[in-house]
């Protein structure tokens, strides 16, 4: 009856679907449903046909699905509001773990109630490139020489806090998460390429301080067959799960490595292997394909976003993405050092899983929360 | 974005989304490289090299068993059996192998007939959804006589086999549990500090005692097998073989039958006896009570057991032998006689007048007997166990003087007994109390550290290896709980003149056998003289707190200290032995410790005694 003072906001609405209204992209969400269904099949498969598993990983999906729904209603002015205290909490809590995990040593846990426990680097990885976003909106871009140092400092710290876990291989992801932000807020050229020969030239010295452990992954990295009992048999297990796995595959179900055990951490780090020998080279296309699709989707949000902030996290957390693939598919494959990751979205287990829902549940807040530009 | 630092212009703001969005263009070519690297990578080992990675999944495959270390066997001094390793039986299933998994079922639920059926029902609802593929192992262990009657049927039952696995036991169970403590399942915590290429395979460690400390010793290494198996996992040939090394065996010093005899003499009551060779410092009894079996924790004990221990609140987990910190009371005089003796504080025939008690500051510091001792000198200060000439010897000497003279005896420091966790108790001081509670010392405190009370706390096993040294006129020793433990020399106590300690040792041995001595009824009768001291330390510094009204009443009861060697002239053997809050030490620590003594010297020195002696001694179980 009313219809006047509606009229302006119907103009806005036009175009708003039901998705939209529910701050969704539709599309990033069929990408990553098309995923996840994935990561059912295969989960099931390469757990021999264990329902329970397979039940158990619904479950985290589904809890996952809502996380992202819930951060997709979260207007990216809120985050950008919380993100530095949020940062200060992790910071805090990364000290904590080093504290109490010292202390709690020699205590008898073997009656441990329930796996509860909560990894504060975990949220670290949304939440570092987060806080560097939040620092460069401040200026425009590029960046003044004083964001950068302490952009770079901020970075250094917080790896620094996961490296003395020890986890070095978290440590150096969630660095690079940080330092995708300032390749995308224009970190000079010339910068980033003596950056690089820097790190080429003082790998020796890294070699230098690292654990025994991880010396032993990267030798058994560059020959595996040197160590066929020990470390390199996972890497030669994956490579013969692949490889057998032809053109075409053998078939749902069909994984002879893993059913009779010769692959180790089949539904979780090694998933990708199981994926590789049940449907072949076309498989393993078909999902970089999607992979592609989603993180295309992902950056065509970040350059249709409205603000820096916006823009850096966005692209930052695709960027994340991407080398979360390429380093687990490059490590079963044997391109890369036994680095112990998970297959974004796809492998069993929960606390990446929501790392990255929530991720894909911000990237829809920043492309459904726009406001209208006055040009 | 706030609004405010939307301070860019609009030429800004355009330059700004153009130098990104170039940005995204490069991120995005960069990803497109490196996807097609992973597919040049997968066409390599999937198309180009697929023949020989099918020959080796479908033809004959290499994978590896390990073959877990037997771990060591634990003996006492005589070669008796402690911690054994016994086989245990238990079945395996592998789902897709099985024809008709209810008919296992049942079959399985006749033979495992101790065991409740509706558990093993449970096992196989679970099984059912299980990976097909892998084997999973029953919960429970059969009987030889039960695998022997699977044995039987197994022909009609594929996909279930039977197999053997070590066990750890502990024959004597509870007994000796503190010193041997036991082994678990190995813990998350415990698995990132483990090697993980020793501990493949194996999924027990030592968690306390000797089981923990001899970890290295124990556990061995695995050995690790190639098999060559078909397409179905079957093994067709074994390959190279990198063989087993089991862990080494360790014997203790430990007598495991004098060990359940002074158990049994503690009966019901807490506390503690430690008994040493005076000479080596081996440990020939090392009961801490009450006990508990360690046989539970070997397959993990189920939370009902554990939580009752936990709970219990005689705190049977507490290994009161070294963590067990008591005021030693009396039994600290003998050592703070020979201190003041030694360093010329007053001499062993001067005479202290006690009317009962000492007056310092308006306060009044009582002796145990009300009336007083009368003349003191230091022979009937110990016998008699006079109070106040202690009182009166520790305002001369001050509180530091007293620390110097004790801390060789090893109070208030680690004995260094090869078991983890030990306390180390206080010798207090003024430089201690100082950085502890940062406070000065009170001259009041003193007089009360004298006689063993006030900050004194030591562990049992301290109180019985200063008895140690003080038998040895001396010579430290280091107690140690197994045989091959090698200890560096120590040094000996410097002794000014060694007819102050016989005079401290006589002193002691009037304690048992002269008339007046304070333990003289229990050792009236023995054939060889022993020196001792009896105590009956106070109770005063008690954390109300932990105990409910009504048990409060008895755990303010004095705790029972009685310390001795024997023979006096060539000790064999030193003791210490505490009874939590049971009344004074000549009443119930005193007869335990030279029954405990008497027993020891009888079945090591049976010359000691006439052919006429009673061949057994009667052990009485006491009522608490």
């Amino acid at each position: 009856m009313k219809i006047e003072p509606l009229q302006t906001q119907q103009v806005y609405r036009k175009n708003k679907g039901f998705l939209e209204s529910i701050h969704i992209d539709g599309w990033l969400l069929l990408g990553v449903l098309l995923l996840l269904s994935i990561s059912i099949a295969i989960v099931y498969s390469a757990s021999g046909g264990d329902e329970a598993v397979m039940t158990r990983q619904i479950i985290r999906i589904g809890f996952a699905l809502i996380l992202m729904l819930l951060f997709a209603q979260i207007p990216p002015n809120i985050l950008y509001i919380f993100t530095p205290w949020i940062f200060l909490l992790g910071i805090i809590m990364l000290i904590s773990v080093l504290l109490f995990g010292q202390a709690s040593k020699g205590a008898q846990r073997w009656l441990d109630i329930g796996p509860v426990q909560f990894q504060p680097s975990e949220l670290m990885k949304l939440v570092l490139p987060m806080t560097i976003a939040w620092l460069f909106a401040h200026s425009k871009f590029p960046p003044s020489f004083g964001h950068l140092i302490l952009g770079t400092t901020l970075i250094a710290f917080t790896g620094s806090l996961i490296v003395v876990q020890p986890d070095l291989g978290t440590s150096l992801l969630i660095a690079l998460s940080g330092l995708s932000v300032l390749f995308f807020a224009g970190l000079p050229w010339k910068v980033i390429f003596t950056a690089f020969a820097g790190v080429m030239l003082s790998a020796p010295i890294a070699w230098h301080f690292m654990h025994a452990y991880q010396k032993q992954r990267v030798l058994t990295f560059l020959t595996p067959e040197s160590d066929p009992l020990g470390s390199g048999y996972h890497i030669i297990q994956s490579k013969i799960a692949i490889g057998s796995g032809g053109i075409d595959g053998k078939g749902y179900m069909g994984s002879t490595q893993a059913h009779l055990e010769f692959l180790p951490e089949s539904t979780t780090d090694f998933i990708f292997s199981v994926l590789a020998e049940e449907f072949g080279l076309l498989g393993v296309i078909g999902l970089l394909i999607l992979y592609c699709f989603v993180i295309a989707r992902g950056l065509y949000i970040a350059s249709q976003a409205q603000d820096n902030f916006t823009r850096l996290i966005a692209a930052s957390f695709m960027m994340t993405l991407f080398v979360y693939i390429f380093v687990n598919i490059g490590m079963v494959s044997g391109l890369l050092p036994v680095v112990g990751l998970p297959l974004p979205l796809i492998s069993y287990g929960g606390s990446s899983l929501v790392t990255l829902m929530i991720s894909f549940g911000i990237l829809m807040s920043i492309h459904t929360h726009k406001k209208l530009l006055t040009k | 974005m706030p609004e405010h630092l939307e301070f860019n212009s609009d030429s800004d703001r355009f330059h700004q989304k153009k130098q990104f969005r170039f940005r995204l263009y490069i991120a995005f070519i960069f990803t497109l490289i490196l996807f097609a690297t992973l597919i040049t990578r997968m066409a390599q080992l999937q198309w180009v090299e697929h023949e020989r990675y099918q020959g080796l999944a479908e033809g004959n495959r290499i994978s590896i068993e390990i073959l877990p270390p037997t771990r060591g066997k634990i003996f006492d001094r005589n070669h008796i059996l402690l911690a054994d390793n016994q086989p245990v039986y238990t079945l395996k299933f592998i789902r897709e192998k099985m024809d008709n998994i209810d008919s296992a079922a049942l079959a399985i639920q006749v033979i495992l007939n101790n065991i409740d059926p509706k558990r093993i029902h449970d096992f196989f609802k679970k099984f059912k959804q299980k990976n097909r593929s892998r084997s999973y192992t029953l919960p429970f262990t059969l009987s030889e006589e039960q695998a022997a009657q699977f044995s039987v049927i197994s022909h009609k039952h594929p996909g279930i086999t039977l197999t053997a696995r070590l066990k750890r036991t502990y024959p004597h169970g509870a007994s000796a549990v503190h010193a041997l403590g036991y082994v678990g399942r190995i813990n998350q915590q415990e698995l990132t500090t483990l090697d993980p290429k020793a501990y493949r395979g194996t999924d027990i460690i030592g968690k306390s005692g000797v089981e923990k400390y001899y970890e290295s010793t124990l556990h061995g290494s695995p050995g690790i097998q190639q098999v060559e198996t078909n397409v179905r996992g079957r093994i067709l040939r074994k390959l190279e073989t990198l063989p087993t090394t089991p862990g080494k065996d360790i014997h203790l010093t430990l007598d495991i039958k004098l060990q359940k005899f002074a158990e049994a003499l503690m009966g019901e009551m807490r506390g503690s006896i430690i008994a040493i060779d005076p000479q080596t410092g081996e440990v020939l009894a090392f009961v801490s009570t009450p006990v508990f079996d360690p046989n539970l924790f070997v397959d993990g004990i189920d939370h009902k057991s554990y939580n009752a221990l936990v709970n219990d609140p005689n705190r049977p987990f507490i290994n009161r032998a070294i963590n067990g910190r008591y005021p030693p009371g009396s039994t600290t005089k003998p050592f703070m006689a020979l201190g003041a003796i030694e360093n010329n504080f007053i001499s062993p025939n001067q005479k202290i007048y006690d009317p009962g008690f000492l007056a310092y500051k308006n306060n009044r510091y009582r002796d145990w007997k009300r009336t007083g001792h009368g003349l003191v000198d230091m022979n009937k200060a110990i016998v008699e166990s006079c109070d106040t000439y202690f009182y009166e010897l520790s305002l001369d000497m001050g509180i530091d003087n007293i620390h110097n003279a004790l801390a060789p005896f090893g109070f208030g420091a680690h004995t260094g007994i090869d078991i983890h966790g030990e306390s180390r108790g206080i010798l207090p001081s003024q430089k201690w109390k100082k950085e502890t509670k940062g406070k000065s010392w009170y001259r009041g405190e003193t007089i009360i550290s004298s006689i063993g009370q006030g900050y004194n706390l030591t562990t049992p096993l301290q109180l019985a290896r200063a008895t140690a040294i003080l038998a040895n006129r001396g010579k430290i020793i280091r107690p140690h709980l197994v045989r091959s433990h090698k200890t560096e020399a120590l040094e000996q106590i410097e002794i000014k003149k060694i007819s102050n300690w016989e005079k401290v040792i006589t002193s002691m041995e009037n304690v048992m056998h002269s008339k007046k001595g304070t333990a003289q009824e229990h050792a009236q009768h023995l054939p060889f003289k022993i020196a001792g001291k009896t105590g009956t330390a106070q109770v005063f510094s008690l954390n109300a707190g932990d105990y409910d009204a009504e048990t409060l009443d008895k755990k303010l009861h004095d705790h029972s200290l009685f310390i001795g060697f024997a023979p006096v002239n060539h000790p064999k053997i030193a003791i210490s032995v505490i009874a939590e809050n049971s009344g004074s030490g000549s009443k119930t620590a005193a007869p335990i410790g030279v029954k405990v003594i008497e027993q020891f010297l009888k079945m090591y020195y049976p010359e000691t005694f006439p052919e006429t002696y009673p061949e057994e001694i009667p052990v009485k179980k006491r009522e608490n």
